[in-house]
């Protein structure tokens, strides 16, 4: 049985028909061609589909696409301003080499923006436990660390 | 008009030759070609290549270790709506490919080997029909005795896995019997007469356990006919050339019959070498005439891939009273898992490894590749030198320990020298151990902190030789109508930022700003020959073949140039780009020269480069090995300090020094960010990463159970770069993907040891195993 939901993403409103058991990761990188989510495994342990919802983030591995009516999803593709106009952190992830096979990267990036909406100066700590749930094997990490720290230097600054 | 047969006179024409003075762009971190694709979503992986018409491919995998397959069984999944194909091996090519034994099939052929091994395979209209599908297809097997470990799959009334063994074709004549698939033996000096004369002579074993690669994008391909009704398989790989004619072997079709198309990769580390789902893919689309896509899972991943194989290693050494490391012995076993795939590359780089960095005048090794009816193990970074390094540098700190010598002084008393025999008959060059030893030394304050740490603290070395180069590589260089330049390559950028580098390369030689230069789209049609994304030699190697494909075109300009302004060339150099003329003052531009090169003169500007680092040795080396000689070698040191608490046996790494001899760092943010990367996949290799199997079934396919380490494990390395350039390599880099993983381990064990003074000789060292370690010691 199918249900006629709408979903916004990125400022966009969808109508969609979906199955209730329809995972949000399948509807956005499947249906909608929003391949900037995505698929590591499936069972929330990886943290590559991390997409934000109402504005936190979430495994949209383990999210029902049918449970997100009403709530704005922000996926990859709806961070930057424009083409020309990048998020600070996406400028900060080019700058300091965080990017290697990038496969982590949108989830990583997704992950560390609610940690920078909500505390624009973050410790260390801070940072380490809001990437928690996103793995990267490429980076080691640190240079994932200080382009979040830049990111919300520039925030701060452009604030 | 090759390059390598530049005249004399171009040398000195040059005012900023090639690898003297200051560059324009070599040695400097400039922003990564695929970083905006990367982080606003535009890249693209395999499973992201969507086609029109899709199928989508699912796999049914052997439920036995080892059984006869009676009979199979598909009518209700082909009854099945919604189920387009349903393939067994019947329905493929009776082909086998491999990488260095050609013995698997691309579906179970009468008998399975693994748990995980494909069986048949399934296309239909939406994955969950592809499920619903694969419950449907019965398999009858009847249960043949099967084989895990060493000491089952050895003796010769064994159960035999593979009896076709002998007719299997393979790149070389490995010696083969029973459950070996490769024995072989090498020997330098006299080993026997040198053990005779040792003062002390150490012996132990050591195991290194089944670990994933753990690449964040499980393997995804999809497979298409295109518009000319060509076979084209969109894939993540690591080796496109390779891959295309496996892939070709595996359908037995040639190769231009099959196009394949390179697209991002999300990680690599070894695990994305060869083909696996492809070939079924293809044969879905070839029955069904639609596209197919086949993406694993990540519990596939564990099972049905090729996780880096388990070793044994017996360690002999035989040292004088000063410490002089005169003899050593190593017995080195390599679970193969149930089909060859790369144990035979890395059982042979394990036997040349044997004397680590140090002087060691006789040595002997013997290396047995097993069959079992495990997973199908592979290979990863740090390519069978990760296991002997890991046994010879703890070994070093247990005869330091009962010399009574410092682990640092019975390493620098065994230094390797320029020039000294290596087991393979080559000598080792471009030797700078004793730099980064002093430097990681240094830099960790180890000689401070060595007898000052408190309770419970450690410090730990290990010392690193890591061949660099393999085989061929070629490139080209295209100069468009609007002077920029395209490289082609068949290396796939796996997310090490080489595409990055071989612009910086171009840029270098052409004089021309980087920015005018692309890395064309790829496709096996297309791109030149390489031998690929591995071995640390994709700088090393590729990047001299783009060097010399853009010094051709820089040499058919120069005619050009000549020509164009009417003088010698003997009266022209190159500066920023331009040709000119130093006596009269003229001069003629890029641009210009692009100009006159389309539509005046020669003809179009394509250089050409090709280029060839190692050189076979003796065939076979020894008994049974075959290999090649390495152009060059990086040398590393890896200082580690960590805490232990006995009680529960948690180690925690505190500090961590990473140095290497790295030639010249051509873009030094990707190689800090290769060393990071590495230390810490080294890290989980050492205390946290193991698949754990019990006859042959996976137990912990997933990354909660497999301990990958997170954002919370990552320390801070402090890398030290040592920049003594290579007289091969381009602009004198020499390779970094693999040597910062390979002394991780070693230098935490040996930290461990420091700490507790007990030595686990079983990766990983977790906290349960180090924890019954401490206590059987306090027995």
């Amino acid at each position: 049985m199918l249900f006629d939901i709408v979903l916004t993403i990125n400022d966009r409103e969808h109508r969609l028909q979906v199955s209730p058991d329809e995972r949000l990761v399948d509807v956005l990188h499947d249906r909608l061609g929003l391949t900037g989510t995505k698929k590591g495994c499936g069972s929330g342990d990886c943290g590559a589909c991390t997409v934000l919802l109402d504005g936190s983030p979430i495994v949209s591995c383990l999210q029902l696409a049918i449970a997100c009516q009403g709530k704005p999803i922000t996926t990859i593709e709806g961070l930057a301003v424009d083409d020309e106009h990048l998020h600070p952190l996406q400028e900060a992830f080019i700058r300091h080499g965080a990017v290697q096979c990038g496969f982590c990267t949108p989830g990583m990036i997704l992950s560390a923006k609610k940690l920078l909406d909500d505390v624009p100066d973050p410790d260390d700590a801070a940072i380490r436990s809001a990437l928690a749930g996103n793995l990267c094997r490429c980076t080691g990490y640190i240079k994932i660390f200080d382009a979040v720290k830049s990111a919300g230097q520039a925030i701060r600054g452009g604030s | 008009m090759h390059p390598a047969a530049l005249p004399d006179e171009i040398q000195i024409l040059e005012e900023n030759p090639v690898g003297v003075g200051e560059y324009a762009v070599i040695g400097k971190s400039i922003l990564r070609d695929d970083g905006y694709a990367k982080v606003t979503g535009k890249a693209r992986f395999s499973a992201d290549m969507a086609q029109h018409n899709m199928l989508i491919g699912k796999i049914l995998y052997s439920s036995r270790p080892h059984a006869r397959i009676l009979k199979i069984d598909p009518s209700k999944a082909q009854a099945l709506p919604g189920v387009e194909a349903v393939i067994t091996s019947a329905d493929a090519p009776d082909t086998r490919y491999g990488a260095f034994i050609f013995d698997r099939p691309i579906l179970a052929r009468e008998r399975v080997r693994y748990v995980g091994e494909p069986v048949a395979a399934v296309a239909a209209i939406s994955e969950q029909v592809a499920i619903e599908a694969l419950k449907l297809i019965e398999v009858e097997y009847q249960d043949l005795p099967a084989v895990f470990d060493f000491q089952s799959a050895l003796p010769d009334n064994a159960p035999q896995i593979h009896p076709q063994l002998q007719a299997y074709a393979a790149v070389n004549p490995y010696v083969r019997y029973g459950n070996v698939c490769m024995d072989a033996r090498i020997s330098l000096g006299d080993a026997d007469e040198a053990f005779h004369q040792a003062h002390l002579i150490f012996e132990n074993t050591f195991t290194t356990q089944p670990v994933h690669q753990g690449y964040l994008e499980p393997h995804a391909c999809i497979s298409a006919f295109d518009h000319t009704g060509r076979l084209t398989v969109w894939m993540e790989t690591q080796q496109l050339s390779w891959d295309h004619a496996s892939l070709a072997r595996a359908l037995n079709l040639p190769m231009t019959k099959i196009r394949l198309i390179p697209t991002y990769v999300g990680g690599g580390f070894g695990g994305k070498l060869n083909i696996s789902i492809e070939p079924i893919c293809c044969i879905l689309t070839q029955i069904t005439g639609r596209p197919v896509a086949i993406t694993l899972t990540r519990e596939e991943e564990f099972f049905a891939q090729h996780p880096q194989a388990p070793y044994k290693i017996i360690l002999k050494t035989g040292v004088a009273k000063d410490g002089r490391i005169i003899a050593q012995d190593a017995d080195i076993l390599v679970d193969a898992g149930a089909y060859a795939d790369q144990a035979v590359g890395i059982a042979t780089k394990s036997a040349f490894s044997i004397q680590g960095c140090y002087s060691i005048p006789n040595c002997r090794a013997r290396t047995r590749v097993v069959y079992t009816n495990n997973v199908d193990w592979g290979c990863m970074r740090g390519y069978g030198t990760t296991q002997p390094t890991f046994a010879l540098e703890t070994q070093l700190d247990m005869i330091a320990k009962e010399l009574g010598m410092d682990p640092a002084e019975i390493r620098l008393r065994n230094l390797c020298q320029e020039g000294d025999s290596l087991i393979s008959g080559q000598s080792i060059c471009s030797v700078h151990i004793r730099e980064t030893m002093e430097k990681a030394l240094a830099t960790a304050g180890y000689w401070e902190k060595k007898n000052a740490l408190p309770k419970n603290f450690g410090i730990g070395i290990a010392n690193v030789a890591k061949t660099s180069g393999l085989l061929a590589s070629s490139a080209s260089i295209r100069v468009n109508e609007d002077a920029t330049v395209s490289i082609g390559t068949g290396i796939v950028d796996i997310g090490t930022g080489a595409h990055t580098v071989f612009r910086q390369i171009a840029a270098e030689v052409l004089g021309i700003p980087i920015e005018k230069i692309s890395i064309a789209s790829q496709d096996s049609d297309s791109a030149p020959f390489d031998i690929g994304s591995q071995a640390s030699r994709t700088i090393f190697n590729t990047g001299n073949a783009v060097r010399i494909a853009a010094e051709d075109v820089r040499y058919q300009m120069l005619e050009l140039a000549s020509k164009t302004l009417k003088c010698d060339k003997e009266h022209l150099m190159f500066k920023n780009g331009s040709w000119v003329n130093f006596t009269s003052g003229a001069e003629i531009g890029f641009e210009a020269l692009v100009g006159a090169s389309l539509y005046a003169h020669q003809g179009p500007l394509l250089g050409h480069g090709s280029y060839m680092s190692t050189r076979p040795l003796d065939k076979p080396v020894g008994e049974g090995f075959y290999e090649h000689a390495y152009p060059t070698f990086t040398f590393s040191t890896q200082v580690a300090l960590v805490e232990v608490d006995p009680q529960t046996g948690k180690i925690e790494v505190r500090e961590f020094t990473s140095c290497h001899d790295i030639g010249k760092a051509l873009h030094p943010n990707a190689v800090e960010g290769q060393i990071e990367g590495a230390v810490l996949q080294g890290i989980g290799l050492a205390i946290l990463e193991e698949i754990i199997t019990q006859d042959g079934v996976v137990k912990n396919p997933n990354l909660v159970d497999y301990r990958m380490p997170t954002a919370m494990d990552a320390i801070d390395i402090k890398v030290i770069l040592i920049e003594e350039p290579d007289e091969k390599g381009p602009f004198g880099a020499k390779g970094i993907g693999e040597a910062p993983i390979i002394g991780v381990a070693p230098a935490i064990a040996n930290a461990i040891f420091d700490a507790t003074g007990v030595m686990v000789k079983q990766l990983p060292i977790h906290l349960e195993r180090l924890f019954f370690a401490i206590q059987e010691r306090n027995q």
